[in-house]
C-alpha cells in the first residue's frame, strides 16, 4: 500500500460524486422533456435517473488477496465506483392537463417526466456535501503527510 | 511406535550466513548512485503526471478537475519528501566536512 493509497480512494469518491452530480443535472434539465425516448412509435417522457455505487474492487491486488486467503473483510478498500445508472420505473409519470401541447392525448392530458425538482434539490445538496466531506478527508490526509515530513525538525 | 533418537549433535541454531557482504567502495558508490537516481526519477514521474494532467485540462480534454488537483498535490508531497532527504544528506556531508583532522 503506497502512501498515496488513501488519496486514490478519495479521488474515486470525488469522481463518483461528480458523476452523481452530472446525473442530477440531467434530471433537472429534463424536468419538462416529454420526448425522452421513442417506444413503439410513441414518445415516452424522460425518466428520472439515479446512480448506484459499489466498492471499487476488481484490481489485481484485491483478487490476489482473495486468492491467497486474505478475506476481503479485513483489508483496506480501494474506494468506490458507480456500478450503474438506473432509470426510475417505479414512480409514475405526472399527468398535466394541457390540450394545446403537441404530445397531449385525446383527453388533453400530457405525460410529464417523473422528476421531482424538490427531490433533485435534496440529492444535489447531498452530493455537494459528500464531495466537500471527501475534500476534507483529502486535506486531512495531506496535512498528515506534511506533518510526517516534519519529524525530526 | 518408532522412537526418534535424540541427537545432541543437531545444531540448535543454523549458522548465520554471511549477511554483511563486503562491497568495494566503487560498488557501494554505484549502488547509492542508482538508488538516488531511481528515487529522483520517481519524483520526476509524479511531476510529469501532474504536468500532463494540467495540460489536458487546459486543452479541454476529458479530465476531472479534482484529478488534476490531486496529481499536483501528490507531486508536491513527493517533492517535499525529496527536499527533506536532500537536506538530511547535505547536513550529514557538512557534519563530516566540519570534522577536525
Amino acid at each position: 500500500m503506497s502512501i498515496f493509497h488513501s488519496m486514490n480512494t478519495t479521488a474515486s469518491a470525488l469522481t463518483s460524486q461528480r458523476l452523481r452530480m452530472d446525473v442530477i443535472s440531467s434530471n433537472m434539465a429534463n424536468v419538462d422533456t416529454t420526448r425522452g425516448r421513442l417506444v413503439n412509435g410513441e414518445w415516452e417522457p424522460y425518466r428520472r435517473k439515479s446512480v448506484t455505487m459499489r466498492p471499487l474492487e476488481g484490481q489485481f491486488s484485491s483478487f490476489l488477496n482473495i486468492a491467497i486467503g486474505h478475506s476481503s473483510k479485513n483489508h483496506v478498500g480501494n474506494g468506490v465506483k458507480v456500478s450503474s445508472i438506473n432509470e426510475d420505473r417505479e414512480t409514475p409519470f405526472k399527468l398535466v392537463f394541457d390540450p394545446s401541447h403537441p404530445d397531449a392525448d385525446e383527453n388533453g392530458y400530457v405525460e410529464m417526466p417523473n422528476v421531482d425538482p424538490l427531490r433533485e434539490m435534496v440529492d444535489l445538496i447531498s452530493a455537494t456535501r459528500s464531495y466537500e466531506a471527501n475534500v476534507t478527508v483529502f486535506n486531512a490526509n495531506k496535512a498528515m503527510l506534511t506533518k510526517a515530513l516534519e519529524i525530526g525538525k | 511406535m518408532p522412537i526418534q533418537p535424540l541427537s545432541l549433535l543437531t545444531p540448535v541454531q543454523q549458522p548465520i550466513p554471511n549477511i554483511m557482504q563486503k562491497s568495494t567502495p566503487y560498488e557501494a558508490q554505484q549502488q547509492f548512485g542508482a538508488m538516488l537516481k531511481d528515487a529522483i526519477s520517481n519524483v520526476n514521474d509524479q511531476q510529469k503526471v501532474s504536468d500532463t494532467m494540467t495540460n489536458k485540462l487546459i486543452r479541454g480534454e476529458q479530465v476531472e478537475l479534482h484529478e488534476v488537483m490531486i496529481a499536483s498535490q501528490k507531486a508536491s508531497i513527493t517533492l517535499s519528501a525529496t527536499m527533506e532527504v536532500r537536506n538530511k544528506v547535505i547536513e550529514a556531508y557538512q557534519e563530516i566536512m566540519r570534522m577536525s583532522v
